[in-house]
């Protein structure tokens, strides 16, 4: 174990809908986000807290359903695990379904690291008639085991107490022996581990994942190292297989599943049969194969109406007075540098608070109800049917419903797909998701200017375009999707708390990130208008803006400003016109307006998009996704100036 | 042996086997839902959409593309 490192490791490892980020929190203070869709935590987060005067670095790792990846997000947690190497896992799990997060327990103490257990949401699980008795665990298991509910903080010291605990006896757990046959299998293996090979854990790990891992590369990288390596792997796994006549990873499968069952019979009492709760009937109706959908309708057309009741007068009552101030600086100012300078930067800021934010708190919070709901999973399940037609599947679902809040975590959420050709598809069809940004410029000059039904139509219009994108994209992809398997996690009350905590984080990266490059971009724009460069500009970009669109040269600059965050475009359009919101349309036409919002929608994703694209799928896909975004913005532009 | 598509809905079903990859077998094992278990069809999507299923063995909900359920070999309970 890592003793060369300032403060322990101690990782959080538990199965998606565990609880394991809640409990996380609770630990940590305002660190993780956590949802009740399988798979939020896409990337790991790190925490260092003071236990008892001891500093810990804890860590939250992605949700495992086992130690076997089969997507990107799980990949990241293996890694951590295996190369890392923690000084003690806590391993959450989830009361209420103790058989089955039991399997990943057993594999977890193969492992042979310190660890406890904490026995997470005994309260869901003692309303489903489940009393687990935690002592006997701990004497099967060999390792402490603490009830927790994380969502109420209960048993939170007790299991910091026993991390201590731990991390000081530096104890490995004993591996739960299994049936003479396997066993004997494994150890065959273990007995030929070369022995410059590398080892995960320990010896019988490694020999077990050698068996399990199902891939034909490894086989032949085995074959490369040690031939009489390879040869006991390949023996090991035929014995299993003709014994048991099931492929050698479901054999040991098996064994963890079997045991698992074993320890949930000793360890709990099921007092009362299965209760009908207010769960299941919600579930019947939401899921229904024909209300379902009506539901799902009413609430999208619902999400968008509150915000527009709530962002629109909320907008009104701040754009009031920033407007009377800007006519008092023009007053006392002049027209010299210092008021462009000034007049930039109030721009900037009060186009944060006044345009972004009225939308952006509202679509958070809705957002986020709707996650921790544990609606989002259904969502998926539902439209299923119309992913298919674009050649994906309902796991695309929920990285597409972050879009509507921001694209860039929702590109990074592609990570919970299983295959690549799924994630890139998605990716590139998130830019085209009208993300907080952009509903802003929808609702602002759209629904503002137009009436709510017009914008109402852009956003139904703008779903239709991503499936028949979707369809489009599919033609050039060869393979096929691997098909939905998705958990559909029981729903829970929402707790505000932790709504706060993600809209506070998504606030703090605004403020933190995107305000400073608006006020940023609001005082270049202010500058170029007082030197007149963003004339010179606007000529260069004459022949898209004036030609193509139909729109007044001064937009030209707008549009590049649009590439660092996409609300920069509204504000600054104001700017560039030299108006003010409420005369808007004296200046430009209807058909201007429309253009003016599609082109901006659709045309590249912004600065931070680009770059987490790059990031996620490489420079290729980030310039394909730039170079799609753009062209389908131009032929719609066009398309818009021949209808309307 | 029927496939899980053609099963009924709200009767007991014994999975009896996954025909397929080992990808959709380890995900579905992965996800708790193993040979002999007993399951339930609860929901059809519209369209030949996702089909919803409940393992009692592991007490899970899982939603399954058409594709998926269609590997899924069960045998009605009882009969």
């Amino acid at each position: 174990m890592a003793n060369n490192k300032s403060y322990p490791d101690v990782v959080f490892i538990g199965q998606p809908n565990c609880g394991k980020s809640t409990l996380f929190n609770a630990v940590a203070g305002l660190k993780a986000v956590t949802s009740n869709f399988p798979g939020t935590t896409v990337k790991h987060t790190h925490s260092k807290v003071n236990v008892e005067g001891r500093i810990l670095n804890i860590i939250d790792l992605p949700g495992l359903y086992s130690l076997n990846p089969s997507d990107e997000a799980e990949k990241v947690a293996l890694s951590h695990l295996f190369v890392e190497k923690p000084d003690l896992i806590i391993n959450v799990l989830d009361a209420s379904i103790l058989g089955r997060s039991l399997e990943m327990t057993l594999e977890l103490i193969e492992l042979e690291y310190p660890m406890i257990v904490a026995l997470n949401m005994t309260d869901l699980a003692e309303k489903k008639g489940i009393n687990i008795d935690a002592e006997k665990m701990e004497k099967i298991l060999k390792v402490p085991v603490i009830s927790t509910i994380a969502s109420h903080g209960r048993g939170l010291k007790e299991l910091m107490k026993a991390a201590i605990k731990s991390l000081d006896e530096k104890r490995s757990p004993v591996t739960q022996e299994w049936s003479r046959d396997v066993e004997e299998a494994v150890l065959d293996v273990e007995k030929s581990i070369p022995e410059d090979f590398y080892i995960v854990a320990n010896k019988r790990f490694t020999a077990i994942k050698a068996i399990e891992i199902e891939k034909r590369f490894f086989m032949r990288m085995l074959a490369e190292i040690s031939i009489p390596f390879r040869n006991a792997v390949q023996r090991a796994r035929d014995k299993l297989e003709e014994r048991h006549n099931a492929p050698a990873y479901e054999v040991i499968e098996a064994e963890r599943h079997h045991l698992a069952l074993k320890i949930f019979e000793i360890t709990s009492k099921v007092t009362r049969g299965k209760s009908i709760g207010w769960q299941e009937r919600v579930d019947d109706v939401i899921m229904h194969p024909f209300l379902g959908y009506v539901i799902l309708l009413g609430v999208f057309i619902g999400f968008f109406f509150i915000i527009i009741r709530v962002a629109g007068p909320l907008e009104e009552l701040l754009l009031g007075p920033l407007s009377s101030i800007r006519e008092y600086l023009s007053a006392t100012l002049g027209t010299g540098i210092l008021f462009y300078l000034v007049d930039g930067l109030f721009q900037g800021v009060g186009g944060g608070i006044a345009i972004v934010l009225p939308y952006f708190i509202p679509l958070l919070f809705l957002m986020s109800l709707l996650e921790d709901l544990g609606y989002l999973a259904r969502v998926g399940f539902l439209m299923d049917v119309f992913m298919h037609k674009m050649g994906l599947h309902g796991k695309s679902v929920s990285p597409f419903i972050l879009g509507f809040g921001c694209n860039v975590p929702a590109i990074l959420s592609t990570r919970i797909l299983e295959s690549r050709r799924d994630k890139i598809m998605t990716s590139l069809l998130i830019p085209f998701i009208p993300c907080s940004a952009r509903t802003t410029i929808i609702l602002a000059l759209v629904a503002f200017y137009l009436g709510p039904f017009w914008a109402l139509g852009f956003y139904l219009f703008n779903m239709l375009l991503v499936g028949l994108l979707g369809k489009i994209l599919s033609l050039f992809f060869k393979t096929h999707s691997p098909g939905l398997i998705l958990e559909i996690p029981s729903l829970k009350i929402p707790s505000l708390m932790n709504i706060w905590r993600k809209i506070y984080f998504q606030l703090k990266s605004f403020v933190q990130f995107a305000w400073p490059i608006l006020i940023a971009g609001s005082i270049v724009l202010g500058l170029m208008q007082f030197f007149h460069l963003d004339a010179s500009l606007n000529i260069v970009l004459a022949p898209l803006v004036e030609g193509a669109l139909g729109l007044p040269r001064d937009l030209g600059v707008t549009l590049i400003f649009g590439f660092l965050r996409k609300e920069l475009s509204l504000i600054m359009m104001l700017q560039a016109l030299g108006t003010d919101y409420q005369s808007l349309m004296t200046i430009i036409s209807r058909q201007q307006l429309i253009v003016f919002t599609v082109f901006i929608s659709f045309f590249i994703p912004c600065l931070s998009t680009v770059a987490m694209l790059w990031k996620e799928l490489g420079r290729k896909w980030a310039f394909i996704s730039m170079g799609l975004n753009t062209s389908v913005a131009i032929l719609l532009s066009l398309l818009v100036r021949l209808v309307i | 042996m029927i496939s899980l598509i053609s099963a009924p809905r709200n009767k007991q079903l014994k999975i009896m086997g996954v025909s397929g990859g080992h990808g959709v077998r380890r995900r579905l094992l992965s996800l708790g839902l193993h040979k002999n278990d007993i399951i339930e069809l609860d929901s059809h999507g519209i369209f030949g959409g996702a089909v919803l299923i409940k393992d009692l063995s592991s007490d899970t909900s899982v939603a399954l593309g058409r594709g998926v359920a269609s590997k899924i070999m069960v045998e009605i309970v009882g009969k």
